[in-house]
């Protein structure tokens, strides 16, 4: 009589473990979520803006916001339906991309003012070529004196600037890396882990067999 | 249905957090020793419920599966959920850790409201139980919308529009997680009804 019982009982248990791994087990075929993500590099004097769901779907029409070092706001713009926002360089500034996804879904990123170095030196052969040197030096916003040609002193015909070679160089690299930053852009972060699951999980169990040691040690007394 | 860091206010964040600690206290005082695996699994089935992404709907969503942990658990479903979303912001950054609170009220919450309304109606004949079931799953993710609504209220969102945006953008999951409630509950009743409140 006991040992039907208890076959009885193992075999409900059984079906009842197997009920909750299948439960477990049901997301780990598709590792899909939807915390927003942001990634935004510099080509030239542009900046391009991607983003997207952890799912892979792309945030459409969302906000985007640039803000510079301050916190003050720079521009503002909305993602194409590709997720993407692409703007021209308002302010050589370290800029932070803030991507409103609605619901309460908030990406960022931020561009170091280093990345903005090809910008500055672009702008700069453009002031070159619009002003004499004279009015650079006192335009303080853009005026650095390391990409300059020497002493500042206008150039002669037939030569290459620094400046031009800067830039063009940067050119080339920007159209070379383009796609490894759309690499970068598709592997980054797609989504949790088998291995984030799984630990997951075992913290989980792990918890409840600390208050399970805890909850007996106090029944026992 | 998590909330980002740096979305919400102070004020929202921190009564947020002094609501999740009570309801969670609560929660704790009423586990005991008998119903801890219970919870384990009930924190488990939740940690990884949102990872099933619902590829329906306007914006991104995924199972909750706060009906069922409220159901089985009631207010123990604080804690459960608690550590649940606490893994989750840590493992998946969904959410966050300063926005912990208001998401565990945002989850939990329903929860307990829907244990309450649902629970006493398990004991009825099979018709009810699996009415009780999907009502359970669906209002629990309806009312867990209304909440992101009443959170981002006090920024610069309209309460209306966002409560809206976010309740039709998961209604699908609303309609998975009741038949998934309803079958979980016709199940449990059919092998271990004592799981059942």
């Amino acid at each position: 009589m006991f040992y039907i019982t208890v076959k009885k009982w193992s075999l409900k248990m059984g079906r009842l473990s197997l009920f909750v791994i299948v439960l477990l087990l049901l997301p780990l075929g598709q590792a899909l979520a939807h915390n927003v993500t942001v990634f935004a590099w510099v080509e030239g004097d542009t900046v391009h803006v991607e983003s997207k769901f952890s799912g892979g779907r792309r945030p459409v029409a969302a906000p985007v916001e640039i803000y510079d070092t301050r916190g003050d706001l720079l521009l503002k713009g909305v993602t194409d339906e590709k997720g993407e926002f692409s703007f021209k360089v308002p302010k050589k500034t370290g800029m932070k991309v803030v991507l409103l996804a609605g619901m309460g879904h908030k990406g960022e990123w931020t561009i170091p003012l280093s990345d903005l170095e090809a910008v500055g030196t672009e702008t700069t052969a453009q002031a070159e070529e619009a002003y004499t040197p004279s009015s650079i030096s006192t335009d303080s916003h853009q005026a650095d004196a390391a990409l300059l040609p020497e002493g500042g002193n206008p150039v002669p015909a037939g030569y290459v600037t620094a400046a031009e070679i800067r830039k063009a160089v940067e050119a080339a690299l920007d159209t070379k890396l383009k796609p490894v930053m759309k690499l970068l852009v598709e592997t980054r972060r797609s989504g949790p882990s088998v291995t984030d699951i799984l630990g997951g999980l075992g913290y989980i169990f792990g918890l409840i067999g600390v208050a399970a040691y805890f909850s007996a040690k106090r029944r026992k007394s | 249905m998590h909330i980002s860091e740096g979305v919400l206010s102070a004020p929202v964040l921190v009564s947020g957090g002094a609501l999740a600690a009570a309801g969670t206290a609560v929660g704790l005082k009423k586990i005991d020793y008998d119903h801890l695996a219970r919870v384990g699994i009930l924190s488990a089935t939740f940690f990884v419920a949102s990872l099933v992404h619902v590829p329906i709907g306007p914006s991104s969503v995924h199972l909750i599966m706060n009906g069922i942990v409220g159901l089985l658990l009631g207010w123990a479903a604080f804690p459960a959920i608690l550590v649940a979303l606490l893994l989750q912001a840590v493992f998946f950054q969904f959410g966050g850790i300063t926005t912990l609170g208001v998401n565990t009220i945002i989850m939990a919450l329903p929860a307990v409201i829907c244990y309450y309304l649902f629970a006493p109606l398990l004991h009825k004949d099979r018709k009810y139980l699996l009415l009780a079931g999907f009502g359970c799953g669906f209002c629990a993710v309806l009312l867990g919308g209304v909440i992101v609504g009443l959170a981002l209220m006090f920024t610069e969102e309209n309460f209306l529009k966002v409560a809206m945006l976010v309740v039709t953008a998961h209604i699908p999951v609303m309609i998975i997680e009741g038949i998934v409630t309803a079958f979980c509950v016709a199940f449990l009743k059919k092998v271990q009804p004592a799981m059942l409140p």
